[in-house]
């Protein structure tokens, strides 16, 4: 066993830290230490850096103008960017970049890649997901916003939400029922679909911290042309559960390293408030610097199996699990060494992102209340905590799957359904 | 970056899982456990000779394979998985104190029997004031001249009713600063008197031990034995991984298998996500464990802190395993005939070793400064 890095990763590193500290301003603490007033700017500028150096699409192979980085050296990268503070993209990013990029380059005609990789790289086109809708959550597929084939074009109908970032996207992916007589799995195709039209219309939704970051998106005989069908038609669960995949990505090996970050700010709100004495406070102090270092050598365990070829599989539910209910747990310690001071928060906001605070956010009551409510999303969005587990027991475990009671065309199910809602 | 098990590893532990599979099974372990001396001297001697566990880690110019620490981890994994009773752990910590601690002398004189199974060595430094029995002690070492006497009460001491010699903890004069240090007692001594406790844990036997001016020889020369204390912590963390992964098994296995309302058990929800967290659970003291062991295996100073994380992510994912697998059972699993109780008692008995979860997160919280 060891846990050195290969000399290539590490000759690797010392470049994304030569960029790093080349191409950062000087008293660069993280984008919590810039004025919300600036940030935008800053994110734009340095996404263009980013880009003019190979930093962006880390993942994507170099002919399609990513980096062509190996799953180690995109760890790597990684960890350099959460150290240092440093974005790599924008909100959007992870959805075009992340998701549909690697969709598109595993799954995509040569006329889609040609067409939209460029696109997505030079920040030409801002993407974003639609996958939720109101009566489907957890069960993704019992989707009901409809597509039509008319003529040479797509017509789209229905509702979907819980869409982050829609608000700064101009193009949406998305899936939609071409088959209601199909089994509910089998009647769904993958659209690419521009947002910029009559038909589509974008409400944000505020969230539960107080901050709008996700929507809800209205499609009303809203139009995209025949061939933007990633895979086939009816085919796309599919290209969904191969998008999953991609989506798992590498964030299991930086856990550790941004909840680290975050316990060193903990354990100076601790000492700050003399706390670092009182017994359980200690006691929930080195259990909090437990999960992280669990976090860390699950991550080893992760890297090692990347350098082996394998990607990430079914155990990132256990990966979500941890640091979601983490995520809660160490917040709600704060709020208990804040007492009376988390009623009536004073300080810097956080910015509102849902796992944790813009690095270099000043250690303030008010920083960690917003943590602490934006916390409890993580157990929801992505898969909440009980489809994790529905997943460990019957993927991991090889548990049986509770009796289906949704088998048969879709269009039956859904009548179902609407005359129980009626009843 | 290699933070696995290699191909040799990963196969000695199959091999070492069907030899127990089929050599001690649990109706054989409790069979050796009721006996007086508490296990099979036969499986022992198969343990020692034919697959050489006692000296795996031991220097070869004591008669040892010289592996390091990680394949007796392995060997502690599966045995902590079938609840194998051996002089096994109890020999393990013992050398790795006489490793540590002993002169060349007494190096030589230890290891080669404990290498080869022949001497059953363990380590007596638990007191009732003291889990961990390197501090705080209350048996005290005398000098006149030359010779040692030592004074006092051990409890929970592996095999300490059989053990042909025992590594015992004492304050005294010459303890030195920490105020601790070892000494080697056999078994024979004048003055030694041992019983059998009848103790939570039936799978493995531990002993009182009484000392009246008992002669011992200084394992060396005093120093700080909290290594000691990690080195045991990552070990029994990794035995501990073993029988949480047996628990998870056993609830996974019967949840497949028992039907009521017409389906498997493990189909509803309730009974699926109680195995769905052991396995969360199971997971990360599993990471825990083995890197703890592998700093343990490095000599590195992170050990101070992994060591106690480790054993207090195990000993909950261990003592809650072995609680939801009793539920996952049923009826059926609270009863003496079933063997879920024998991992349920263990769980506690390990996660008390040492000192449990909340003394373990106290040794953490002292080595990061808060």
């Amino acid at each position: 066993m060891d846990v050195d890095y290969p000399p290539s990763a590490q000759e690797f590193r010392s470049r994304v830290k030569a960029f790093l500290g080349e191409h950062l301003p000087a008293d660069w603490t993280g984008m919590g230490g810039l004025p919300e007033d600036e940030r935008e700017a800053f994110r734009v500028q340095w996404r263009r850096t980013l880009g003019e150096h190979s930093m962006l699409a880390v993942s994507w192979p170099e002919q399609y103008g990513g980096a062509g980085l190996s799953l180690v050296e995109q760890v790597v990268l990684a960890e350099e960017f959460a150290l240092a503070g440093a974005p790599q993209g924008s909100e959007n990013d992870s959805f075009g970049i992340g998701m549909l990029g690697n969709t598109l380059i595993h799954l995509g005609t040569e006329e889609q890649k040609a067409h939209y990789l460029p696109k997505i790289l030079s920040g030409e086109q801002r993407w974003c997901q639609g996958y939720s809708e109101p009566e489907a959550g957890s069960d993704l597929a019992g989707i009901r916003t409809s597509a039509v084939l008319d003529g040479d074009e797509w017509v789209i109908n229905g509702q979907k939400t819980w869409t982050s970032a829609g608000h700064l996207a101009d193009h949406i992916f998305l899936l939609a029922r071409t088959d209601a007589d199909a089994p509910k799995h089998r009647g769904i195709t993958f659209l690419l679909v521009p947002m910029e039209q009559p038909g589509v219309e974008v409400r944000p939704i505020r969230n539960l911290a107080g901050y709008s970051l996700f929507n809800e998106v209205f499609f009303t005989d809203a139009r995209t042309a025949r061939s933007e069908v990633v895979g086939e038609v009816n085919d796309g669960w599919r290209v969904a559960m191969a998008l999953l995949g991609f989506e798992r990505g590498v964030t299991a090996t930086t856990d550790a390293i941004r909840f680290r970050a975050e316990l060193d700010r903990l354990f100076a709100l601790a000492r700050e408030r003399g706390l670092t004495s009182d017994a359980r406070v200690r006691d929930r102090l080195a259990w909090c610097h437990s999960r992280v270092e669990v976090m860390r050598f699950r991550g080893l365990q992760a890297l090692t199996r990347s350098l082996a070829g394998q990607r990430p599989g079914p155990e990132s539910a256990i990966s979500k699990i941890i640091w979601s209910e983490y995520a809660q747990a160490y917040t709600e310690l704060a709020m208990e060494i804040l007492g009376p001071e988390a009623l009536v928060p004073s300080g810097q906001r956080t910015g509102g992102l849902l796992q944790m605070p813009e690095a270099g956010t000043e250690n303030s009551p008010l920083s960690w209340v917003e943590t602490f409510l934006a916390a409890r999303a993580g157990t929801i969005y992505a898969g909440s905590s009980q489809i994790q587990r529905n997943i460990i027991g019957e993927v991991l475990l090889g548990l049986p799957k509770e009796p289906r009671l949704d088998a048969g065309p879709f269009r039956e199910l859904a009548a179902s359904r609407s005359s129980q809602a009626r009843g | 970056m290699f933070f696995a098990y290699d191909a040799d590893q990963e196969e000695f532990r199959a091999s070492l899982r069907r030899f127990l599979s089929d050599r001690a099974p649990l109706e054989a372990v409790r069979r050796a456990t009721a006996t007086d001396r508490g296990y099979d001297v036969e499986l022992w001697r198969q343990m020692s000779t034919q697959l050489g566990l006692p000296g795996l880690h031991l220097p070869e110019e004591h008669g040892g394979s010289g592996t390091g620490l990680i394949e007796p981890s392995i060997v502690l994994e599966e045995t902590g998985r079938a609840l194998t009773s051996s002089p096994y752990a109890a020999g393990l910590l013992a050398s790795l104190a006489v490793l540590r601690f002993g002169s060349t002398q007494s190096q030589a004189d230890l290891l080669p029997g404990i290498a080869s199974g022949e001497l059953v060595a363990t380590l007596a430094t638990a007191e009732v004031g003291s889990p961990a029995g390197v501090g705080g002690l209350e048996t005290t070492a005398t000098s006149r001249g030359d010779s040692v006497t030592l004074t006092g009460t051990k409890v929970l001491v592996e095999h300490g009713h059989t053990a042909d010699v025992l590594v015992v903890s004492a304050t005294g004069a010459d303890a030195g600063p920490t105020g601790a240090r070892l000494y080697v007692v056999s078994g024979d001594a004048p003055g030694l008197s041992r019983t059998r406790s009848q103790a939570l844990d039936l799978t493995r036997p531990v002993a009182q031990v009484m000392l009246d001016a008992t002669p011992a020889v200084a394992l060396g020369e005093p120093g700080d034995l909290s290594p000691l204390v990690d080195l045991g912590c990552a070990l029994l963390s990794a035995e501990m991984v073993g029988g949480t992964a047996a628990c998870l098994d056993m609830a996974v296995a019967y949840a497949k298998d028992r039907y009521q309302f017409n389906r498997p058990i493990g189909s509803f929800q309730a009974v699926k996500h109680r195995c769905a967290d052991m396995l969360v659970a199971l997971d990360g003291a599993r990471a825990a464990a083995q890197y703890a062991v592998f700093a343990a295996d490095r000599g590195s100073p992170e050990l101070a802190t992994v060591a106690p994380l480790a054993k207090a992510e195990a000993s909950e994912a261990y003592t809650s395993a072995a609680g939801s697998t009793v539920q996952v059972l049923g009826g059926i699993g609270f009863t003496w005939e079933h063997d879920a109780h024998l991992y349920f008692r263990r769980a506690w008995a390990d996660a008390a070793l040492l000192g449990g979860p909340a003394a373990q997160r106290a040794r953490v919280a002292d080595a990061l400064g808060l």
